[in-house]
């Protein structure tokens, strides 16, 4: 009779009604004086405890399954199994980011000052399947993961998020951010840092782009690809800080929730953020929370800075305008300012030289 | 009076049994025919019934530890308040809340360690499998790091506030510096008696703060190694392994009825594993809710807790390793559904995990609530098999542990294990008979533990030549 048999509750209810139904039927029987009626009594009573407390364990140890068996129970069960590889032989792994084309960069003025280069490169996602093109600026004397330089520095890394990279002028294009940090460095306002610059929409080869560096319930997972898969990417072939701390957000107004974003649920990523002041109450593009009001409430950042704890991060808003809304909700140890920037060719420079101050020089 | 206490079991076991008695003792007065006698025969028979479960109830309780205090059951736990001291990077996310605890309380036998003819005759590193990495997971050729330096000092550390031990624990008395000095093999200490924690590594009770999650969770447990105090380690750092409970659980059951520090001492002293830091923690933050381990949408991001703030403040507070080749997760039931979803989700901070007699979807029922925002998408996500299915496969080992009778994770384990495909890789032990209770998990653990200190890089003693089980000098400080 099995320990999770039907057969053995149904005898154990049995008994107990059987017992319960003698104990009242004979009671007056059993009510008499001397030793006999007493143990009489006593062996009933007992029997139909037992029966009723063996019925309830049985019928809980039925639902919840803890024992299986009476040796199970008993303890006597000793067989053991060896562990076995299932399945997948070695896998696979291409080259997370693939170089495709390099060229110096050269310092505005001064041109015989060596700018580092401008690398065009493709990361692809791990974890995430996705693949983005973009452009990493790799400052003089180089941050080459190999041949290994146990001296060299390891770099901080700023993440510029922009649509505008591929363009020739705008402030936030890729060679326009390379001049502009290979200037602050040559005129040593600026510490060494690696730069990686990436597309605010990134989609899988055929899948709908995501344009709030979210993860979309069963879709486009670009949250895990900037804040997994990137900083997996970039140590793979750069000599760079290790999260957090070294790393810092850059977004153009198309990247500023973005940046913004995923500074603040990754904080242990990501320790500040620089971006154009905005709403930041919804992901730019369609609404992507799946119908879910609670995904939608997270999504916005201001609800996030009034219901989540504050994030040990800095973020930097780049006027004009000041976000007064965001940065009245901010409390320590979560810090936020606002510059303005300079007119001019390098409106930048300044926000360069505010994330190499608050993410660290090289280690 | 607490769920848990002694007196409170006592009284109710005392009670039935009371009970009982007075059922035998009134028989005869209530045997007349009138209807209220019938009704009191009734009414005793019931009453002596009720009370006779509830003792029973009382007492399984205690012995499974499902819930700790009235207030788990109720669910009117107010949460712990976020308690940290100093501000900023300084806070410090772990106190502690209890020392001297012993090496495994409560669980008897099986320490302390002793050094006995068997380990003594192996030479240091045999017992270990072949050397050098084996880990099978696609190596990744980035830079290794330096070791975080964190400005504050870690455990332990003179004058530790917050210790709330007795004795001078820490640093240690001189007898215990003198115990540890010992030459010879190390002697038993009387069972009980915790010993110096150079020889027989000592369990603490923690509560700790979750900085970027705002979680706060208390009487949970840290296991730290003998070779964790001894001079040859003074500077190592090393590996920890994440154990998370069932639901409903009280984390003390891994201590003492899994008994996983108490394997993982007796198995290190055997030198069939290698000395590692066991994080062992509630696997619901909440209770008496479930939480599965998931980022609830706008509410307890509790897959974050255990996944960013849990590594940090255990880094901040103990000479651990950082990273995927340093960090491992290992549960049982829900915990089992846990581990697999932290290295699932995150293999850069869990390079491998332990699911035993887990399951791999996203629950959804009473006690759990809805914990994905109204989202069947988002559920998904949190479905292990979904992922498997329709996501890129993660850089991680995961062995699950099922039995061939009296498991009912079986057919889901095998079709989790048949998903899986490279980069990730699966290991299966599949025992021939066991229920889904500490017994079989107990038999399961040696090997769960051989396989994941294959996975997890060793700490290193300073010293190439020193045994790292027994320091030749005494432990200085």
């Amino acid at each position: 009779l099995g320990l999770t048999s039907p057969a053995l509750a149904v005898l154990l209810a049995l008994a107990a009604a059987a017992a319960a139904a003698g104990a009242l039927w004979w009671w007056r029987r059993l009510a008499g004086p001397g030793w006999r009626a007493l143990v009489l009594r006593a062996g009933l009573l007992g029997l139909l405890q037992l029966s009723v407390v063996s019925l309830v364990f049985v019928l809980a140890n039925r639902s919840a399954e803890f024992y299986s068996s009476w040796s199970d129970l008993l303890g006597t069960d000793h067989g053991s199994a060896a562990i076995v590889a299932v399945g997948s032989g070695p896998g696979q792994v291409a080259a997370a980011l693939r170089v495709l084309s390099s060229a110096p960069v050269a310092t505005a003025g001064k041109p015989r000052v060596a700018g580092g280069w401008l690398e065009t490169v493709q990361i692809q996602g791990q974890l995430s399947g996705l693949t983005a093109p973009g452009y990493v600026y790799v400052p003089p004397h180089g941050a080459q993961a190999w041949p290994p330089a146990p001296a060299a520095p390891r770099l901080p890394v700023l993440v510029v998020i922009s649509d505008q990279l591929s363009s020739q002028d705008a402030p936030y294009s890729a060679q326009r951010l390379a001049a502009t940090a290979a200037a602050q460095i040559a005129a040593r306002r600026l510490e060494p840092i690696l730069i990686v610059m990436l597309p605010a929409r990134v989609g899988g080869p055929s899948g709908p782009a995501d344009q709030g560096c979210l993860d979309v319930p069963g879709g486009v997972q670009a949250r895990t690809y900037f804040a997994q898969d990137l900083p997996q990417a970039v140590e793979s072939a750069y000599r760079v800080a290790s999260p957090p701390g070294g790393w810092a957000l850059l977004g153009d107004s198309a990247g500023a929730y973005c940046a913004v974003q995923l500074a603040m649920t990754n904080s242990q990523v990501f320790a500040a953020a620089a971006a154009p002041p905005g709403e930041f109450q919804r992901p730019p593009g369609p609404a992507e929370s799946g119908g879910s009001a609670q995904l939608q409430a997270q999504d916005n950042l201001l609800w996030q800075l009034q219901h989540e704890p504050m994030q040990p991060i800095s973020v930097l808003f780049t006027g004009p305008g000041a976000a007064q809304q965001f940065r009245s909700l901010v409390r320590p140890p979560m810090r936020a300012g606002s510059i303005s920037l300079p007119a001019g060719a390098w409106p930048l420079a300044p926000v360069l030289d505010w994330i190499g101050a608050t993410i660290g020089p090289p280690s | 009076m607490g769920l848990t206490s002694g007196l409170f079991s006592t009284l109710m076991v005392t009670l039935a049994a009371g009970a009982l008695a007075a059922t035998v003792w009134l028989w005869p007065r209530v045997a007349g025919r009138r209807r209220r006698d019938l009704g009191a025969r009734v009414g005793l028979l019931l009453g002596g019934q009720l009370l006779v479960i509830a003792a029973c109830l009382v007492v399984i309780n205690g012995y499974f530890s499902f819930f700790g205090s009235w207030a788990q059951v109720t669910g009117t736990a107010a949460p712990p308040p976020l308690q940290l001291a100093g501000a900023g990077r300084s806070a410090r996310l772990i106190q502690i809340t209890a020392s001297d605890l012993g090496p495994a309380p409560g669980g008897g036998s099986v320490l302390p360690v002793q050094s006995d003819g068997v380990t003594e005759s192996r030479p240091p590193g045999a017992g270990r499998g072949p050397a050098g990495p084996s880990h099978p997971g696609p190596s990744h050729p980035g830079p290794s790091h330096p070791e975080p330096s964190y400005p504050g000092p870690l455990y332990p550390r003179p004058s530790q506030p917050g210790v709330t031990g007795t004795g001078g624990k820490l640093p240690a008395a001189p007898q215990r510096q003198a115990a540890a000095a010992g030459t010879g093999p190390v002697q038993a200490v009387r069972p009980g008696q915790p010993g110096p924690p150079a020889v027989n590594g000592e369990v603490l009770q923690v509560s700790m703060g979750g900085e970027r999650t705002g979680i706060a969770v208390s009487q949970d447990y840290v296991y730290l190694p003998p070779q964790y105090f001894q001079r040859a380690y003074a500077r190592a750092r090393f590996p920890v392994v994440l154990a998370l409970t069932g639901y409903p659980n009280q984390t003390w059951s891994i201590v003492k009825r899994l008994a996983l520090p108490a394997t993982a001492a007796r198995m290190a002293a055997a030198r069939k594993i290698g000395p590692a830091v066991y994080v062992m923690m509630n696997v619901s933050p909440a209770l008496p809710r479930d939480t599965e381990c998931t980022n609830v949408p706008a509410g307890p991001q509790v897959f974050s807790f255990f996944a960013v703030d849990v590594p940090r403040a255990i880094a901040q507070t103990f000479r651990v390793q950082s990273g995927r080749s340093g960090w491992a997760a290992l549960g049982y039931s829900t915990g089992g559904y846990c581990a697999a979803k932290l290295a699932m989700l995150d293999p850069g901070q869990f390079g491998s995990a332990v699911s035993m007699a887990g399951y791999y979807n996203a629950v959804r029922d009473r006690t759990t609530g809805d914990l994905y925002g109204g989202s069947a998408a988002y559920q998904n996500e949190n479905d292990l098999y979904w992922r498997l299915a329709h996501l890129p496969a993660p850089p991680v080992s995961v062995l699950a542990t099922s039995s061939r009778a009296g498991e009912r994770s079986l057919p889901g384990t095998l079709s989790f294990l048949r998903l899986i495909r490279a980069p990730m890789h699966g290991y299966s032990l599949i025992l021939p008979q066991g229920g889904h209770n500490y017994r079989s998990w107990d038999r399961e653990l040696p090997q769960a533990l051989e396989w994941l200190d294959k996975r997890l890089s060793p700490a290193r003693p300073r010293r190439p030549g020193a045994r790292p089980w027994q320091p030749r000098s005494a432990p200085r400080r």
